[in-house]
């Protein structure tokens, strides 16, 4: 199996706190990938570290996919443009007034704003825009489908409940098409049955779609129950990483959880 | 029971306004200096008790039909309409608000009580009409609040005066270049404010709006300073003039018409309704597209924008550009039609104003932005016989308008797109 993601030495400073100490750890192709860690560990930092919204301040972010990308020289903008990683956010960022197939489609904005020659072709209905828009549709459809909320597709987003909001944010970030998609807590909010349903779609975004999956989870049952690999990390620091039964019994993450006896 | 304790209320409230109203009152309007007709050294206190008694007596009235509306309003909220049927009752509003809009826009010039007085009037309210289209794609769509607007009608409004007085260029090439170069005043403005959001853009683009008349105000080489610029020519109708006798064929001659001084009038009225409703269509059309929706996007989050690829600077710098291009395009209309331009002409109340018809007609809403127009312009030019009491009709409007509709007359979002055709529904 090759690496997707290599994450080298990564050490990221805030003035005087040190949120990430030294970290490094590998994402596999076609592998979901859960990091865990007590509150404050550093994990959104981690992810924002990927996803360019954080300059690290030491360390090497390498993405393989076709081409090789150093993600931490690129714009938090150009990752999900050229690099194709997407992210969700641990408190839903969705566009709340517009409705959810808007949401969907403005997720495809450069492949459209391509089709449409910067809004030229738009603006006179060019044919080759029509489709490209139709087929931008089509794709936003294929994915409302999947989370069975077609029918409630020209709703505003905002008045969604809680659950399904998250269900649209993660097919938003699947709508840019990504080659590693990131999730920051998809489960945080929802109840036993949805979290069920999220693992189904998350294990169908892996298996359909080959696409890697990082994600961030305080949700044992989801984490346990789809990860193929496990990464520990307390107070900066990677304690431990493997698959989720050896991390489970490992002392140092016993002791980071629960604390000392 | 539940009568009773609101009657109380009311009371009190009423007794409470009635107070407030005296305390402000009784020296506002009741008392005034005189000069002394008795030795003509000082001044003297007037009486006049009656007044600021009816005063105060109006405003306790309209405290308490205030207090009717409010507690009619409580009825009808408990029969419950629904969230949708107030949507399509909009819409629908929308819609027809539109068409008259339209056919009294069309028809204007040749109604019975078109005279002079009136067309200017509507050529007025419909230059602001458009100006507030132009800002409704900067504050509206992409959420960027502007409060120096009033820079690039004045960039329009000068190049318009300097090109066509300079080089002699005629009305239909100055417009194009007068619009580009607003754009480009929109985006050296965009540059450097592209990190700021909500507040902080405001102050920087107020300082921008100021900075503009100040460039125009000192640099008396270029812009002829505080005199400003006149005898800009007056637009041709497609270059037959609109004069009495001229070299070229004028434009009574061309339709065998008697001439008379209302053809420019009517002529320029028509050019601000078409250029407005060019602007209308163009910010109608490019929501539908992907960079009209990249701007909704950027005014509701635009951390999400980035996290899906958006490049916000160039999202935010079109918004910039396009909203200037179309303000520079009321501008040099505006530079034509008075053939005259000067600094004073571009004030910050002009930014304001154009800012609260955005607001109060409902952001984002296109028809909202004609009412809140014919409401603001309209009712200060209805109490231009009362002219110290214009502003004071002005204010009034914007409270009743907050108080009533804090969202805006007409707001009402229709989606870009649609999964569901209306069929279906």
């Amino acid at each position: 199996m090759n690496n997707i993601l290599e994450i080298n030495h990564l050490t990221m400073r805030f003035g005087g706190l040190l949120a990430i100490d030294d970290v490094s750890f590998s994402v596999e192709e076609n592998t979901i990938t859960s990091l865990i860690g007590p509150n404050g560990a550093g994990k959104t930092t981690v992810f924002n570290c990927i996803t360019g919204f954080y300059k690290p301040t030491v360390g090497e972010i390498l993405l393989k996919t076709n081409k090789n990308f150093n993600l931490e020289r690129m714009n938090d903008f150009t990752i999900p443009q050229k690099a194709k990683v997407a992210r969700t956010f641990q408190n839903i960022r969705l566009f709340p007034q517009m409705t959810v197939l808007e949401n969907l489609i403005v997720a495809q904005h450069n492949k459209l704003m391509d089709a449409s020659m910067y809004t030229l072709k738009g603006l006179v209905n060019a044919k080759s825009f029509v489709n490209a828009e139709n087929e931008a549709k089509e794709l936003a459809k294929y994915w409302l489908d999947k989370i069975n909320l077609i029918d409630r597709a020209d709703i505003e987003a905002g008045n969604l409940p809680y659950g399904q909001q998250r269900k649209v944010e993660i097919c938003r970030s699947m709508c840019t098409e990504p080659k590693l998609l990131c999730l920051d807590e998809p489960a945080a909010g929802l109840n036993a049955n949805e979290s069920l349903e999220l693992n189904e779609l998350l294990k169908f975004i892996k298996k359909e779609h080959k696409i890697s999956i990082l994600l961030i989870e305080h949700d044992m049952s989801v984490v346990m129950g789809i990860s193929d690999k496990v990464v520990v990390l307390d107070y900066g620091k990677k304690i431990a990483e493997g698959d989720p039964n050896t991390v489970k019994s490992n002392p140092e993450v016993i002791k980071a959880y629960l604390g000392e006896e | 029971m539940q009568d009773k304790k609101n009657i109380s209320i009311i009371l009190k409230d009423l007794l409470f306004t009635g107070l407030i109203a005296t305390i402000l009152l009784i020296p506002i309007v009741g008392l005034r200096t005189e000069i002394s007709t008795a030795d003509s050294t000082g001044l003297i206190f007037d009486y006049n008790f009656l007044i600021a008694f009816i005063v105060i007596a109006f405003v306790i009235g309209v405290r308490f039909l205030f207090h009717i509306y409010w507690f009619s309003k409580i009825k009808k909220t408990q029969k419950e309409k629904s969230e949708k049927d107030k949507k399509l009752f909009l819409k629908k509003l929308n819609l027809y608000l539109g068409i008259i809009a339209g056919f009294v826009a069309f028809t204007l010039p040749f109604m019975p009580f078109a005279n002079r007085y009136v067309v200017d009037v509507a050529t007025l309210v419909l230059t602001y009409v458009m100006l507030g289209w132009g800002l409704n794609i900067v504050v509206g769509l992409a959420g960027l609040l502007d409060l120096g607007y009033v820079a690039f009608f004045a960039v329009g409004a000068y190049s318009y005066a300097l090109l066509s007085t300079s080089f002699d260029l005629s009305f239909w090439i100055c417009l194009p270049l007068a619009g580009i170069l607003s754009a480009f005043a929109g985006i050296l403005l965009g540059f450097p404010v592209l990190r700021l959001r909500g507040d902080y853009l405001a102050i920087v683009t107020l300082g921008f709006g100021e900075i503009i008349r100040l460039i125009l105000l000192n640099w008396y080489e270029f812009t002829n300073g505080p005199d400003g610029i006149s005898r800009i020519p007056r637009p041709s109708f497609f270059g037959f003039p609109f004069e009495r006798k001229s070299d070229v064929t004028t434009f009574h001659e061309l339709f065998g018409l008697e001439y008379s001084t209302m053809h420019r009038i009517i002529f320029l009225y028509y050019l601000i309704l078409i250029l407005a409703l060019l602007t209308n269509f163009f910010t109608i059309k490019i929501r539908n597209l992907p960079v009209g929706r990249a701007w909704e996007a950027l005014r509701e989050d635009e951390t999400a924008c980035r996290a899906i690829g958006i490049n916000p600077t160039n999202t935010k710098l079109t918004a910039f550009a396009i909203g200037a291009m179309f303000g520079g395009f009321a501008g040099s209309f505006f530079a034509t039609r008075q053939g005259f331009v000067s600094p004073e002409s571009f004030t910050f109340i002009e930014s304001a104003i154009i800012l609260a018809i955005v607001v109060l007609g409902g952001m984002g809403s296109q028809i909202g932005v004609v009412v809140a127009s014919i409401v603001l312009i309209g009712s200060t030019e209805l109490f231009r016989e009362l002219e110290q009491f214009r502003m004071l009709a002005f204010g009034l409007a914007m409270i009743v308008i907050m108080i009533m509709k804090p969202r805006g007359l007409l707001s009402n979002r229709e989606p870009s797109i649609l999964m569901h055709t209306k069929k279906n529904e």
